[in-house]
């Protein structure tokens, strides 16, 4: 992405357990305050953890009609939560002929809350409500902003897993550099599901207690929920129609590392290839990037890994590129996961402070990087990357500026 | 939305469906009307005589070792099955290109939830003690793309698009911007999609046996695509060149004349067309229906699935001849539609 088609940044929203809209997420970053507390969306008493960022005090008949509560999956609300707090501070909607306007949409288990209902009760020979099946295949969400918002050109979803979001941003901002659309809004939306949390407790990666990325004794990820998008414009069209820019994105950069399944390559090579990709698709020296938004799951194995790619991106300089998480903030939101962190990014660039990684527990000696971990720290930095891994080895590196 | 590219070209592409392995086997199908769906059996059926396009002769381990195909779901055994083919049909030895620039674009559409039923069922029936972690990793959509790039170590961009009945058309996009923008010099893409019982019962709840789920298939497509430089230099057989892709998410109303211009202009008199997910229905490609040839349909062949796109797009490519015009369509019933224009032979 050239100077002449840079990527703008017109509008942010997120709907999740750390905040339901973008000031309260604001607060919740900037002040430290985690949305992992004890889930009661479904049983979770048979599992050694119990804890989770769920969307707390969550009604679906405050944004929605009996209506469309009933025909939306829990992921189709956050993301048409979160897509309408973009695109109404975008001022978008309107601006352009209907089929310049687009979606790209990362993720995940998606409307599985639902379908597992429908699943246990056919397994019990009960009869379930079919409107449980609507949103088992993850691209609904996508279909049902469009058609919310009249957004009748590209319609895509990426399901990446855990890079799902990240991918989808990167993605729609391509085609935004590339002239194909005039604005699109991307990001995704996922949210806690049976299959996941029982999963992941079953591959043992679940922390007991909150996750406490790259720290010692981290036992793994808290799981979370939510949605978050940003509606990008070339930035000559927000100047044009005088938008507010927020931000842009710079560049991407996908890979597959061909290892395993589940575990990353240990060296990190890959990951390091996929950021020094990024950077060099956004034009950026890496001595201009102030700090990394991490993966940063918790998870003993990936913080290791990030760490290593980080030294091998940056160098010597690695010690002094803030790696920091915000999933002990969030949660671990999986197919959401990669544009809650790019909006957190945003917020955190706009406001000129890097984010602290709660939970510390100890210094790891396999972790010896910075990582923010006695709190946020003031930063002048214009630009940071923003990381996501997942299963099968996806892995995306976001280059966003303010 | 429409993209136009130069310099990307298709050099080969292999499909497993329920009419077998052999593109030219299920062209046969569709020119001689034939049809390889079979009867759902009774127990599955919800007691309604139904078909589907189970590909029953598909053995893993014909593939791949037994161990190996018992860690992974169906589609990802199609998957990776599918693109060995493929590359092999384009000549291609993985080992002796870079492997960072070798990639994936792969449109699924159920995948990895055979493998999220067959979990929840172990919790449900049998709670903690009942969970099996080996399923788990492959409940994920991108499980097929990313089995595959394990076994044949392609390292550069992966990617799985879900995106209804354009999951395969979505997914050639990307791999096509992919070698436009030099972020890989191959990319292999298409769709893959398995069938399990389950989403018969899934079908029935939700009344769609008798609409777009009736006769339901399964099975992957897939091209590998270059940029013509590349395939140049490796005397590749050029079988078609990409021309257009071009999509809208939504028709409006009011507005059709300006989807059909961005769908349909590369539409000329003796372009050999395919249809794909649910176009056939789609009033905007009706005329198509009356052109000469007329499109070729797989759907009555092997049956109809999300990632279908991949398979109609190799019996495309099986049909067109040197220089001639052909043109992919593709909808689902909400959006989006997808078109996809090529040039057979070696034009470039």
């Amino acid at each position: 992405m050239t100077a002449s088609n840079r990527v703008a940044i017109t509008g942010i929203g997120i709907f999740c357990g750390t905040g339901k809209d973008v000031p309260a997420f604001a607060a919740s970053l900037a002040n430290g305050i985690s949305g992992i507390a004890p889930l009661d969306l479904f049983d979770v008493s048979a599992f050694p953890s119990k804890l989770g960022c769920q969307i707390k005090e969550y009604d679906p008949r405050t944004y929605f009609d009996s209506r469309e509560t009933h025909k939306l999956s829990r992921a189709d609300q956050f993301g048409i939560i979160a897509a309408g707090e973009a695109l109404r501070q975008s001022g978008v909607l309107g601006a352009y002929n209907p089929y310049q306007v687009g979606v790209s949409l990362g993720a995940g288990a998606s409307g599985m809350f639902q379908s597992e209902q429908w699943l246990r009760s056919h397994i019990q020979g009960v009869k379930a409500e079919p409107s449980l099946l609507r949103g088992i295949l993850p691209d609904k969400t996508s279909t049902e902003i469009a058609i919310r918002f009249g957004l009748a050109g590209y319609q895509g979803s990426i399901t990446t897993a855990c890079s799902s979001s990240s991918t989808a941003i990167g993605w729609g901002a391509e085609l935004i550099a590339t002239g194909k659309q005039r604005a699109v809004v991307a990001g995704g939306s996922d949210t806690l599901s049976i299959l996941t949390f029982a999963g992941f407790n079953a591959l043992k990666v679940i922390d007991p207690n909150p996750c406490s990325p790259f720290s010692l004794g981290r036992q793994g990820i808290s799981l979370g929920e939510g949605a978050a998008f940003m509606v990008l414009e070339q930035e000559h069209d927000a100047i044009s129609r005088g938008a507010t820019i927020l931000g842009y994105v710079l560049g991407y950069s996908i890979a597959g590392e061909a290892h395993h399944m589940t575990a990353p390559e240990p060296s990190g090579s890959n990951a390091a290839r996929v950021m020094s990709n990024a950077l060099a698709a956004a034009g950026v020296d890496a001595g201009r990037i102030g700090w990394v938004n991490a993966h940063g799951t918790g998870t003993p194995l990936n913080d290791v890994v990030e760490s290593n790619a980080l030294k091998l991106v940056f160098g010597e300089r690695a010690a002094h590129v803030p790696l920091v998480s915000t999933k002990a903030l969030t949660g671990h939101c999986l197919g959401a996961a990669g544009a809650i962190e790019a909006v957190a990014t945003m917020i955190a660039l706009g406001g000129k402070f890097i984010p602290q990684t709660l939970n510390f527990r100890g210094r790891d000696p396999e972790c010896d990087l910075e990582y923010c971990h006695n709190g946020p720290i003031p930063s002048g930095s214009d630009i940071a990357i923003s990381n996501s891994f997942a299963f099968g080895g996806n892995i995306t590196s976001l280059v966003l500026a303010r | 939305m429409r993209y136009d590219f130069q310099n990307i070209v298709i050099t080969g592409y292999a499909s497993l469906s329920a009419a077998g392995t052999d593109s030219g086997q299920l062209l046969h199908m569709m020119t001689a009307k034939e049809s390889a769906l079979t009867p759902v059996p009774p127990e599955y059926s919800c007691g309604k005589d139904l078909l589907w396009g189970r590909a029953v002769n598909f053995k893993a381990s014909d593939f791949m070792p037994p161990l190996k195909a018992r860690k992974m779901d169906r589609c990802s055994q199609f998957t990776v099955a599918t693109t060995g083919l493929a590359l092999k049909d384009a000549g291609l030895d993985v080992t002796q290109l870079q492997p960072e620039r070798i990639g994936i674009a792969l449109g699924c559409g159920f995948s990895g939830l055979a493998n999220s039923a067959e979990f929840l069922e172990g919790y449900f029936t049998g709670g903690v003690e009942g969970l099996s972690p080996m399923l788990f990793p492959n409940t994920v959509p991108n499980a097929p793309a990313s089995n595959a790039s394990i076994e044949y170590g392609l390292k550069g961009p992966n990617l799985t698009m879900v995106q209804r009945f354009c999951s395969a058309e979505s997914a050639f996009l990307v791999a096509c911007r992919c070698i436009e923008e030099g972020r890989a010099d191959v990319m292999i893409t298409g769709g893959a999609d398995s069938l399990m019982p389950l989403m018969i019962a899934g079908f029935a709840a939700t009344g769609q046996l008798n609409s777009y789920a009736a006769a339901f298939g399964e099975g992957c497509g897939l091209l590998i695509i270059e940029h013509a430089e590349h395939a140049a230099a490796r005397h590749a057989k050029i079988l078609a060149q990409v021309s257009t892709v071009s999509t809208v998410g939504l028709i409006v109303p009011g507005y059709e004349e300006e989807a059909e211009q961005i769908l349909l202009s590369d539409l000329t008199a003796g372009t050999c067309c395919s249809f794909s997910g649910t176009a056939a229905r789609t009033k905007l490609f009706s005329k198509v229906l009356t052109q000469s040839p007329p499109p070729l349909q797989i759907e009555p062949a092997v049956g109809r699935s999300l990632a279908m796109g991949g398979t109609a797009l190799c019996a495309l490519l099986a049909t067109l001849r040197s220089n001639q015009k052909g043109l992919h369509l593709a909808s689902s019933p909400e959006g989006p539609h997808y078109a996809i224009s090529l040039t057979g032979g070696s034009p470039v």
